[in-house]
């Protein structure tokens, strides 16, 4: 694999709390353009890898390169988000007591110093972004509705709407059906392989159905180490995998 | 005062006095002819020379006498020839001591005395106690000849030294005999014995001996004493270490008791309880009111009033935490910046409550006696109440670890502190902790108020002036970690006690105060932190 | 232009924009009832409520400037009184240093209290004091960059919470014991007092007074256009989004610590300018003002009116301390009740404060007009891009 080409590249990379090896020597490389799912059972490391991604937790040691060159072990959570990450937590998570426009106005790519904040002034551009990406995420009709009111489903979705509106090279997403309804989880999982066109993509799932219906690549974690890799009937017939994960 | 104190020192009085009358009867004649010579006496030299017979007589009978005519009420009359003291309105006998007449109408001649004379009469006071029947006197004889280096007290002292068997005693006569021997004496060798001699004692006193005797010598012994100031120095600058860690560690374990509560109720409930220093208060006041009933109606007993405020203290402060926590915290959980507010509203409740009962003015608690006075080890002044109330907080500390450690509720608290939703999963029923746990808390913090109004001033104000070390406390050493409010305490006070001397105290508070801001930005979770995923998810 | 629209954002809320209208009128109302109208006449107002009135006002401002923070941004600070008092310092060393040659002492360079611990000449630090641009300067250039270098310290290392208003306490704290030493060079204990002149003008007449109520009616008019403009811009609601949820701004590439650091300072710089506005009113200034009791009873002020509502706070203010001087008139042992008590129902049964009470007891009354707007506050209801 060369570093050079992939998008995200993980090498050897452990971090542990209090003696608790939350990832062990994990190495996971990801295509630029590729759409990757990731299955494990909890506490396989799942919500840690994707905090050693966005800076959130430093890895004790192992090499986490994105694009090919940023370290990302040597910045925080901000600026690896303006590097072109974006994440959607497990629990949604929104800006309740702000209207839906507003949460995916706060989240359009663009420059995030406050002095033009304060300045700032709505414009066709980003009205007409706005409009698309409502429109996308089908919430259009609540615009104007705090997002405190939206169902569980609709938060889940107006998180991916941010994470769209932030344009990112790769977004992760945290368990994104979790509670949801199965016409809403097929309709997330078509929503997903749409952004998968144009975006690079991993998702963390425990539903199965769903991941099938997202039919990539899939990675199943145990112990914070990769414990097998492929399409998803390949994962799935591993006697380790079944073992600890879905055999049960 | 307790009783064995009052006994001992009726005893020690007695003892004393059988003395004084037994001398009295073989050497009252002597004593009292040579008093008698102040009559005739002409001039200061005359007057000198009987104050020295006075003092080689040795007799402590001539001391009533000695002291007037240094204070001036030694008078002679004329119209009998009679030497008397005057005592208000009365003329005494010298020697006796007993009322002759009064002063009224009689023209009484005042025995003049200059400042050297003064001094010879001090001398020869230490000379006559030098070998008196109690150690005591002797000990204090022998420190006024050292302090006074008189080398006319030599012979006296030099007496004294082979009768005296008290080592301790005899040392410092040695050391006395040795800062005459230091003034007077042209010998080097002699001077350089009685500087190893002084450099044995090592404390103020010796240090200043030898720095005054070492501006004007040379040679040898000058050096000799150059080295015996900085060994003497450096001795005391090692005390003056000891001594300020046992300032530090006497503050550090009042600063533990005020915080100890809190460090549990926000450990535990995540809540801040502004009104944590006013338990602290009405601890102290519970204090007051059970004294007040034992000064009225059980005097006797008044030292054993702490031992019975402990544990009501902690009833009534726990009752008011309970109360408190039913009544509003227990509907503020999930919103501890409101749960800060209510409680100081509680807390201005609870003070203008007592400033309404109690007055606002300090109330007297009195220390009882096993708490009062002091005792020395080596340059250590250690005060009974400190030393206690150091002994108080590690046997709290001891309890409370027990109780989290050792109790069903302690584990209970342990879980809930780790998390709460899961231990609620659990069976543990949450509020109950919650509400215990606010009851001990609280009722630690009126206990700790026991131990304070031993040491401070009992106002309403009290808890406010250790709220906010109390907090410093609890967030300097970590949440939720009793090893670290006790590490936390004690480090704070001795760092503060460490200060003081070269900034003053308000300074040292406030470069601690300014440390602890700096310190939560480096560690925003104190010294002991948890640390992992869970923690601020 | 950039302004002009930053300032009308600030102005679409009809409450605020009352409330602006109203400081307006009684920034001259009230001068004229007191100097014009005779004082036999029922609308005469006494000279004694005018610095009275003015000092309300001046606390308004005060709580406003917390509410920026606290309503807004989530950060309690306990420690507001802190540059309030700074504030006023700087305005006390200015009206000192006017006192010149009048003093007890009669030195025309060194205040009383430095001729009296015997001080040869003035510290450095009161150089420059003498100009009242310099000192309304230092107004709002100390707290401001007391709050800068608190701020950018605490924020940076994610110092949140009851931790953070528990650190903003020690600081007020701290400046206390700070300034109550003599040789701090601030009076001590006793504080700064005794002025005779501002600007010219003898501080004690009817008319200097009357002008500085209208200076502070303006001020908070002002600071409520400010702040209502600051919030209802892009940058509050990035502030509000701070409030709600920190970590989710960061992963969207925000620094809560630079989104914090501005409106702390800017609040700081408010409350300065308060506290100056104070001193002159009142008197004196001494280091009680930097009582960690002071600076929580901001936050009640704050409470009561309702926080995150920016005219809540305004009202607060002048309703808790009319209160306080009415039974500090009337029952004084009882206002330690009082004030203790109505922090302890604030947080209870009022949470959002009055104007939360009256925004709720009209939408009862007129179900169908709010159906779904949302019940949050007056100054952060976002609008629609026009």
């Amino acid at each position: 694999m060369q570093v050079s080409s992939s998008l995200l590249y993980l090498d050897g990379v452990s971090v542990s709390f209090d003696r608790f090896k939350a990832i062990n020597d994990l190495s996971l490389y990801l295509e630029q353009g590729e759409m990757r799912a990731i299955i494990g059972p909890n506490g396989a490391g799942k919500t840690t890898m994707m905090d050693i991604i966005t800076g959130k937790t430093r890895p004790d040691e192992g090499k986490v390169l994105f694009d090919g060159e940023i370290d990302l072990t040597q910045h925080d959570e901000a600026e690896i988000a303006m590097y072109g990450i974006g994440r959607k937590f497990q629990k949604p998570t929104v800006f309740e007591t702000q209207t839906v426009e507003d949460n995916i106005l706060l989240s359009l790519k663009g420059t995030r110093n406050s002095l033009p904040a304060l300045f700032y002034q709505p414009n066709e551009p980003d009205n007409q972004r706005i409009d698309e990406i409502l429109e996308t995420i089908r919430l259009a009709f609540r615009r104007n509705d705090l997002a405190a009111n939206l169902s569980h489903g609709q938060k889940q979705w107006l998180e991916i709407g941010m994470l769209l509106a932030q344009d990112p090279k790769l977004l992760l997403v945290d368990e994104p059906v979790a509670g949801m309804t199965d016409a809403e989880t097929a309709e997330t999982a078509k929503l997903l392989r749409k952004i998968a066109e144009t975006h690079s993509v991993i998702v963390v799932e425990h539903d199965m159905h769903f991941v099938r219906d997202l039919d990539v690549k899939v990675t199943c974690l145990h112990e914070g180490s990769v414990i097998a890799e492929g399409s998803l009937d390949h994962v799935s017939s591993d006697q380790k995998v079944i073992d600890v994960y879905l055999g049960r | 005062m307790s009783l064995p104190v009052v006994l001992r020192s009726i005893f020690s009085l007695v003892i004393l006095l059988f003395f004084l009358a037994g001398q009295s009867i073989a050497q009252d004649s002597s004593v009292g002819t040579v008093i008698q010579k102040f009559a005739t006496a002409k001039g200061f030299s005359q007057v000198g020379k009987i104050i020295d017979e006075l003092g080689e007589l040795g007799d402590p009978k001539a001391a009533p006498a000695l002291r007037a005519l240094s204070e001036g009420n030694l008078k002679t009359d004329p119209s009998n020839n009679s030497v008397v003291i005057v005592s208000g309105d009365n003329l005494l006998d010298p020697v006796t001591g007993e009322t002759i007449s009064e002063a009224a109408g009689k023209s009484l001649k005042k025995i003049r005395i200059k400042n050297s004379l003064r001094r010879a009469i001090t001398a020869a006071l230490s000379g006559m106690t030098l070998r008196a029947q109690d150690a005591e006197i002797r000990r204090s004889a022998a420190q006024t000849i050292f302090d006074t280096s008189d080398a006319g007290q030599l012979e006296a002292l030099e007496k004294a030294i082979t009768a005296e068997e008290d080592a301790s005693i005899l040392s410092l006569m040695k050391q006395a005999r040795a800062s005459i021997v230091l003034n007077t004496t042209d010998d080097p060798a002699a001077m350089i014995e009685a500087i190893s001699v002084i450099q044995e004692r090592g404390d103020r006193e010796a240090l200043s001996l030898l720095s005054a005797f070492e501006a004007s010598a040379e040679g040898e012994p000058k050096q000799a004493a150059a080295a015996a100031i900085t060994r003497i120095n450096d001795r005391l600058e090692l005390w003056e270490i000891g001594q300020n860690v046992w300032y530090g560690l006497s503050l550090g374990s009042v600063l533990f008791l005020a915080a100890i509560g809190l460090a549990i109720t926000f450990g535990v409930m995540g809540v801040i309880n502004m009104a944590h220093g006013e338990m602290v208060m009405l601890g102290a006041y519970t204090t007051f009111v059970v004294q007040e009933i034992f000064r009225q109606s059980a005097p006797a007993f008044f030292d054993y009033s702490l031992l019975l405020a402990l544990p009501l203290a902690f009833l009534v402060t726990a009752l008011v935490g309970l109360c408190m926590e039913r009544g509003i915290i227990r509907f503020l959980y999930g919103r501890p910046l409101e749960t800060l507010l209510a409680t100081w509203g509680v807390s201005l409740v609870l003070q203008q409550t007592v400033r309404t009962i109690f007055g606002p003015t300090n109330r007297e608690v009195g220390n009882p006696s096993w708490m009062s006075g002091a005792f020395e080890i080596g340059e250590l002044s250690i005060t009974w109440n400190r030393l206690w109330i150091i002994v108080f907080s590690l046997a709290v500390f001891a309890i409370l670890m027990i109780i989290l450690n050792k109790t069903s509720l302690g584990l209970q608290m342990r879980a809930v502190t780790q998390n709460r939703r899961m231990a609620s999963a659990m069976g543990i029923r949450t509020n109950w902790v919650d509400a215990m746990t606010f009851a001990l808390g609280s009722g630690i913090a009126g206990m700790a108020g026991v131990a304070l109004s031993q040491i401070d001033n009992v106002s309403p104000n009290l808890g406010q002036s250790y709220i906010i070390d109390s907090f410093m406390v609890v967030v300097f050493g970590g949440v939720g970690n009793l090893w670290g409010t006790l590490v936390g305490a004690m480090s704070l006070g001795v760092a503060n006690k460490f200060l003081e001397p070269y900034t003053g105290a308000v300074l040292a508070k406030i470069l601690v105060l300014i440390f602890i801001i700096l310190f939560i930005q480096r560690r925003p979770r104190g010294l002991f932190a948890i640390r992992g995923r869970a923690v601020d998810a | 232009m950039i302004l002009t629209h930053f300032l009308k954002g600030g102005i679409q809320s009809r409450s605020v924009l009352t409330m602006i209208g109203l400081l307006c009128v009684i920034a001259i109302l009230i001068p004229i009832m007191n100097l014009v109208v005779p004082p036999a006449s029922p609308f005469h107002v006494p000279d004694h409520l005018v610095p009275l009135f003015g000092k309300y006002l001046c606390f308004a401002i005060l709580a406003l400037a917390l509410d920026l923070v606290w309503g807004y941004c989530g950060i309690l600070s306990l420690g507001h009184g802190a540059f309030f008092a700074l504030g006023g310092y700087a305005m006390g060393m200015y009206l000192m240093r006017q006192i010149g040659a009048r003093g007890v002492y009669g030195n025309p360079e060194l205040p009383d209290f430095m001729v009296f611990l015997n001080w040869q000449e003035l510290p450095w630090y009161w150089y420059g004091f003498d100009q009242f641009w310099f000192a309304a300067l230092m107004v709002m250039l100390v707290p401001g960059l007391l709050a800068f270098v608190f701020g950018w310290f605490a924020f940076r290392s994610r110092v949140t919470g009851v931790y953070l208003s528990i650190i903003t306490q020690a600081m007020t704290y701290a400046l206390l014991l700070a300034f109550f030493r003599n040789d701090m060079g601030f009076g001590g204990n006793n504080g700064l007092t005794d002025f005779k002149d501002i600007l010219g003008f003898n501080i004690a007449a009817p008319e200097t007074r009357a002008a500085l109520f209208a200076a502070s009616a303006l001020t908070l008019a002002l600071a409520l256009l400010l702040i209502s403009s600051m919030v209802s811009s892009k940058y509050g609601k990035i502030l509000q989004a701070v409030r709600d949820a920190e970590s989710r701004t960061r992963f969207l590439g925000y620094r809560p610590e630079k989104v914090k650091l501005i409106a702390f300072v800017v609040s700081a710089i408010v409350a300065g300018i308060a506290g100056a506005l104070y001193v002159p009113q009142v008197g004196i200034i001494n280091p009680g003002e930097f009582a960690p009791a002071n600076s929580i009873e901001i936050v009640v002020w704050t409470a009561v009116g309702g926080r995150g509502t920016l005219i809540g706070p305004i009202i607060g203010a002048v309703l808790v301390n009319a209160g306080k001087s009415w039974f500090t008139g009337v029952l004084p042992e009882f206002w330690l009740f009082a004030l203790g008590g109505l922090f302890i129902f604030v947080t209870l049964f009022m949470p959002k404060g009055i104007v939360g009470l009256a925004k709720k007891l009209s939408n009862f009354s007129r179900p169908n007009i709010t159906t779904n707007k949302p019940q949050s506050s007056d100054g952060a209801i976002a609008k629609p891009a026009e």
